[in-house]
């Protein structure tokens, strides 16, 4: 075979591989987006047009009657406020608790330190619904049911495990030589860790923060068991009880509720998934 | 790095010396308290009389006993098993062939990839209790449901997608694969980008085929985390409920009530702390043989390194 006839044989192939790509995409995009598309699709349907299912996918008569509905639901506006206080309040806890312990796994050197990052890690395996009953009882015991306090410990508990992880993963590309510049000049641990390690850790410490906190937002069983008080809900367990209430019996006001809920987590990841996902895939190849 | 020259042990920190437990305290003590504590207390539990309304009053092993014995928990660990297996594969194919075929994309030029990357993303921060009720509305047997009027249009159906015992697990593992496919994507995706790409150039200069680079570079080289994968995946749905809940709430019957869904019912429905406790403890059990597997695999992957 000429080298000629070889490379254009090639060519061709690569052209039907890039064929095959974008067929075997688009099939899987219409997967993944059917969901959403229906959804917004629903969401500015009048009742009318609800009833006319996919001929309608775009209505004639859009309205936005039914997110105002929601939106002018004051619990709603609470619902909201609650769940992006508790996963930003846990999101903080989880990397507050992860800082020095990554800092020590990457810096330190001693005895069963594997034991100790494998035991964190392991803890990641242990679902929130094992430990559902003691944990009402012991909040009870603690005097913390029913405060914002006990759910933002657990998701502190709960999302420091892959904090540290990540963490350690990006305080090991750090080069240690600058911490040594800093100690030569006098400084203390803990000084080069705030005033170096750290800002050079931003990027490590934003992604580890917004994967625990979109973790946190997503959190139903947790909330459900430790906050009794509807006015102390976030819109994961709000939107769960709301379902099943006379007020969502409209399946377009249902939508609209189910795109509020889903929106701010669904936003923050697609505007920050280029640093995330960076950061996962160094965690993955390096751990 | 680890080994600093004496003259900067005398000025300040070297490296690797200092004392680990100031800054391990913080993260092991909250995991203790709100993590370690309660998980001995299932134990307590199980062998108890609790229910939601008494507290335990005695040391007895009448849960176990009635929560192990109970016909319903024969059918409800069948159905976690077809769910939790069939799941856990398709989770696998669906993100190594994304993170695959993104892959080549990329490597092609190909535009596009990452807007698909990012739409996978997407509903994977989806909240489960949304992503029971989003495919609810899909599913939706009404004549105007998603799927029903779609399939209308073409003459096909009409779909017993929740009402049909087998159908509505079909479609609780569909919600399941559209919202978890992105894990394993990610993983793989930083699996293949961590082949050494001399690999496949050498394949390429030796004419292998696509499938026979796939075959004998990439598929052997992804083995490991293959494997890992699996088990990270596997304890993943076998302690998911919270979509299962929103899309069918278990039924037709139980057709599709799985453990972790059991043990949330056991205890908030039936108010049987007791028998949730043992639920949980067989979870947890489950879970943590899988996680040994995991561990062992990756201990001897560090020994080999």
């Amino acid at each position: 075979m000429s080298g000629l006839r070889m490379s254009r044989l090639r060519m061709t192939g690569d052209r039907w591989g890039d064929v095959a790509t974008y067929l075997l995409l688009g099939v899987l995009g219409v997967f993944f987006a059917l969901p959403f598309a229906w959804l917004l699709s629903l969401a500015v349907r009048t009742p009318a047009e609800v009833y006319l299912g996919a001929a309608r996918f775009i209505p004639q008569a859009p309205t936005l009657d039914n997110f105002a509905l929601i939106l002018s639901d004051p619990a709603f506006l609470t619902y909201l406020w609650n769940g992006l206080k508790l996963s930003a309040a846990g999101a903080t806890l989880a990397v507050l608790l992860a800082i020095p312990a990554a800092y020590a796994a990457s810096r330190l050197d001693f005895k069963g330190k594997n034991a100790i990052l494998v035991g964190i890690l392991a803890v990641q395996m242990i679902s929130p619904l094992v430990i559902l009953v003691p944990l009402y009882r012991w909040m009870v015991a603690l005097d913390l049911l029913n405060r914002d306090l006990s759910v933002i410990a657990v998701y502190g508990a709960l999302g420091m495990p892959l904090a540290v992880w990540l963490l350690k993963v990006t305080f090991d590309a750090i080069p240690k030589d600058l911490e040594e510049a800093a100690a030569i000049d006098g400084a203390s641990r803990l000084t080069t860790l705030l005033r170096i390690t750290l800002p050079l850790a931003r990027p490590g410490i934003a992604s580890a923060f917004i994967l625990a906190m979109v973790t946190n937002w997503s959190q139903f069983l947790i909330p459900f068991i430790l906050l009794e008080r509807d006015g102390d809900w976030p819109i994961s367990v709000a939107i769960f009880n709301f379902a099943g209430s006379t007020s969502a019996s409209t399946t377009q006001v249902l939508a609209a509720a189910c795109i509020v809920a889903v929106l701010p987590a669904v936003a923050v990841f697609v505007a920050l998934q280029r640093m995330i996902v960076s950061a996962l895939v160094v965690g993955a190849v390096k751990g | 790095m680890t080994a600093a020259s004496p003259a900067r042990h005398s000025r300040g920190p070297a490296p690797a010396d200092g004392h680990p437990l100031p800054w391990l305290v913080p993260a092991v003590a909250v995991l203790a308290l709100f993590y370690a504590i309660p998980v001995l207390d299932v134990f307590r539990l199980a062998f108890s009389d609790a229910s939601l309304l008494a507290p335990a009053t005695r040391v007895t092993t009448d849960a176990v006993r009635g929560t192990l014995t109970d016909p319903a928990l024969l059918s409800v660990l069948g159905t976690t098993a077809v769910f939790t297996g069939i799941t856990v594969a398709a989770l696998q194919l669906m993100g190594l062939a994304i993170a695959l075929v993104i892959i080549r994309g990329e490597d092609r030029g190909l535009p596009g990839m990452a807007a698909f990357r990012t739409l996978v993303l997407a509903a994977w921060v989806v909240p489960g209790i949304a992503n029971g009720l989003v495919w609810g509305m899909l599913f939706d047997e009404a004549p105007y449901g998603t799927l029903n009027s779609l399939l209308g249009s073409v003459g096909i159906g009409p779909v017993a997608w929740l009402s049909d015992p087998q159908m509505a697990m079909v479609s609780a593992m569909i919600a399941n694969l559209w919202q978890g496919t992105a894990f394993s994507m990610i993983v793989f995706y930083a699996g293949r980008k961590g082949i050494d790409p001399v690999l496949y150039e050498v394949a390429e200069l030796d004419a292998a085929t696509p499938w026979q680079t796939f075959r004998y570079i990439t598929l052997p080289l992804l083995r490991r985390l293959i494997a890992v994968n699996t088990i990270l995946i596997a304890v993943q749905t076998l302690n998911t409920f919270d979509s299962i809940l929103a899309l069918t709430g278990g039924g037709p019957g139980r057709a599709t009530e799985v453990l972790a869904l059991f043990t949330f019912n056991t205890v908030f429905y039936n108010l049987d702390l007791a028998g949730g406790s043992v639920l949980a403890l067989l979870l947890f059990g489950i879970s943590m043989v899988l996680a040994l597997v995991v561990l062992r695999g990756m201990g001897r992957e560090r020994a080999a390194a």
